[in-house]
């Protein structure tokens, strides 16, 4: 049955997204699917709007309540336009009849931006792939979901429910105090453009290499490749007072049984000392995989839930108005929200698609653009694509960490939005 | 595909030289590659002409306090001159920043109504825009508002919190009233019932839909 009224309350992630974001801190990511024919954009705002109602989280606009935002119900008719030059921008949506989220598509390319506010990459990847697959249907074709679908589905209220409140213990609280982090730092792009560097490699040589070799999981692996480039390719980070400190978001669905489409996910983090100076990759591969075996338990996951849970529940910052909460949050992210990490990985997993949609899905991009080098991976049929942007001009770590690749023997396939031409007007 | 022999790397887009040694790929005859991005293109700063806006009200401020400073007075028409320029950057704010129309509305009426109240200030009489202008201009924000949410019930929730403001900030002149601040009453005193009744209206005239807004609007 189709709703009409129903609202909810910010998730504990969420909360912040809404006063921190601006045009160079968009908290806006994006997932794109290939397919095999040119996008008709008729019919795919045809198929966006007749899945809506079936994503609850999605058919939403937020409001201001006297204490805290909350989503509304949106029954407006959803727009889909054709893809900007700029990844993942920032925009108001006021201007995008109260969704928080975009649909694009450009030559044979579907893309759905999505503010983080309302949902994490698991959320809208399930978003994505029905809106392909209804784009399918509306085309005439006749595929089989194969349960992979959830518009196919029927609806479950609990994909709309707050886990990070369904969670809470109160009892059971880890001290969430952070250290200040290394940043990398350089001349950025003008217009708020992020570089996009794709890297496609084959799934089975990179699981061939991380397994056998290394004996340890391809998150661990890019991390620590990550790390050690950036090691190797920056001249002021040996000796700075501050750690590197790469932040990896954890699918917390899988630990505490959850369906959500909403936010529900925790970053781990991976830290390395500024103060060695002879660090070697094994090093640093061992130190990081210790970090993931430590910190991805549930139980002390579970203890960070209850932290972040336990600050908003917090009787007198309830009770604070608003208004004085979006000061508060946008005077405590800039004070500390950016500083305490150097850069992000997120890795979305394996893609799976039905049988007759993947005949359809050629590639997918996975991006999300953050403070100085954000990197995402998914994999998808036979590959994996690995993607670094940054804002920032300088390439060295990109360069290195594909160097590293190189020499590891994998076939590395690069693609950009970078074009020779830019340097003249970015 | 094109590849860059000295970095090894396979390109599948249409570069014509590797990102990071800039030495020229080799093509080979099958290459399909696309760009697969729309094109960037230069855009003027687009916050240019609102940065020089706020420039010169600032100039036009702090000039008019300087030459009436010199004068030896106490400081009049250059207070006249600054509230005014405040007030045109704030309008301009309001209207540049995408909001819902009755928002913008009231935001402009709150402003107006501030400005107004700075003048009579400036000018060391008060009762005329405290006591006239203030609550007459809040009860015709109210009436605004109140006849917007009738004509257009569809989306009367996006019209709540403007007038649920707009009627607290009415209670106001009351409070004046009750403190003896004012020189003329009926103003204030027309403004603080009709805010009161609406007040009351919402909270006791309550629909399952206004219920529920109240639950959204103040849930903790």
């Amino acid at each position: 049955m189709k709703k009409r009224k129903y609202w909810y309350k910010l998730d504990n992630a969420a909360k912040i997204f809404p006063a921190v974001s601006k045009d160079d801190r968009s908290n806006v990511f994006r997932l794109s699917f290939y397919i095999d024919e040119i996008v008709d954009s008729e019919i795919l705002e045809q198929a966006v709007n007749k899945i809506l109602p079936r994503f609850e989280t999605f058919a939403v606009q937020m409001k201001n309540g006297l204490f805290w935002n909350y989503f509304a119900e949106n029954h407006r008719h959803f727009k889909v336009e054709e893809e900007p030059a700029e990844v993942c921008k920032y925009f108001k949506s006021i201007r995008n009849s109260g969704f928080m989220f975009k649909v694009y598509y450009l030559d044979n390319k579907i893309t759905l931006e999505t503010f983080h506010a309302i949902s994490d990459g698991t959320g809208a990847l399930q978003f994505l792939k029905s809106i392909v697959f209804q784009y399918f249907k509306l085309r005439g074709f006749k595929l089989d979901h194969e349960h992979l679908i959830l518009s196919e589905l029927p609806y479950s209220k609990k994909e709309s429910e707050d886990n990070f409140v369904s969670n809470y213990d109160k009892n059971n609280k880890l001290n969430l105090k952070e250290e200040k982090a290394y940043h990398l730092s350089g001349e950025k792009f003008h217009q708020h453009w992020v570089l996009v560097y794709k890297i496609r490699l084959n799934t089975k040589a990179l699981i061939d290499i991380v397994k056998n070799k290394y004996h340890v999981t391809v998150t661990q692996y890019v991390t620590a490749l990550l790390a050690y480039s950036i090691y190797k390719e920056t001249v002021d980070f040996v000796g700075h007072k501050k750690p590197l400190k790469i932040f990896i978001p954890v699918n917390l669905r899988p630990y505490f049984d959850s369906v959500t489409l909403r936010n529900f996910t925790l970053y781990i983090k991976s830290t390395y000392t500024s103060e060695k100076n002879d660090w070697t990759f094994e090093e640093m591969l061992k130190l990081t995989k210790s970090y993931f075996e430590d910190q991805l338990d549930k139980h002390k996951l579970h203890g960070r839930i209850n932290a972040l849970v336990g600050f908003e529940k917090n009787a007198w910052i309830r009770t604070l108005p608003l208004i004085l909460k979006q000061i508060a949050f946008k005077v405590g992210y800039n004070l500390l929200g950016e500083s305490i990490n150097s850069c992000s990985i997120s890795n979305l997993g394996i893609c799976k698609l039905p049988k007759d949609l993947e005949d359809k899905v050629i590639d997918a991009d996975f991006v999300n653009a953050g403070y100085g080098i954000a990197m995402t991976l998914i994999s998808i049929k036979e590959h994996t694509n690995i993607i670094l942007s940054s804002p920032l001009k300088d390439l060295s770590v990109m360069s290195y960490f594909t160097k590293m690749l190189v020499d590891e023997g994998l076939t590395v396939v690069a693609d950009t939005n970078y074009k020779e031409d830019y340097d003249e007007i970015l | 595909m094109r590849y860059c022999k000295t970095c090894k790397i396979h390109y599948d887009t249409d570069l014509e030289h590797c990102m990071f040694c800039d030495g020229d790929l080799e093509i080979s005859k099958d290459d399909k590659s696309t760009y697969k991005f729309k094109e960037a293109t230069k855009k003027p700063k687009s916050n240019f002409f609102y940065r020089l806006f706020i420039f010169l009200n600032i100039i036009s401020i702090l000039v008019s306090l300087a030459i009436d400073y010199v004068g030896g007075l106490p400081l009049t028409w250059s207070l006249i001159v600054s509230s005014t320029n405040i007030y045109t950057i704030v309008l301009l704010a309001i209207l540049v920043n995408p909001n819902f129309w009755a928002s913008k509305f009231t935001k402009i009426m709150i402003a107006t109504i501030l400005v107004v109240v700075l003048i009579s200030l400036s000018l060391r009489d008060h009762s005329w825009a405290v006591g006239i202008v203030f609550p007459l201009a809040i009860a015709s924000t109210i009436f605004v508002l109140t006849i917007l949410i009738i004509t257009n019930r569809k989306k009367w929730f996006d019209y709540f919190a403007s007038l649920f403001i707009i009627t607290f900030i009415g209670l106001v002149p009351g409070l004046l009233i009750l403190l003896d601040a004012l020189d003329i009453i009926w103003p204030s005193l027309v403004c603080f019932s009709y805010s009161a009744i609406t007040l009351l209206g919402i909270i006791f005239l309550p629909s399952k839909n206004s219920r529920e807004e109240f639950k959204r609007r103040f849930h903790i």
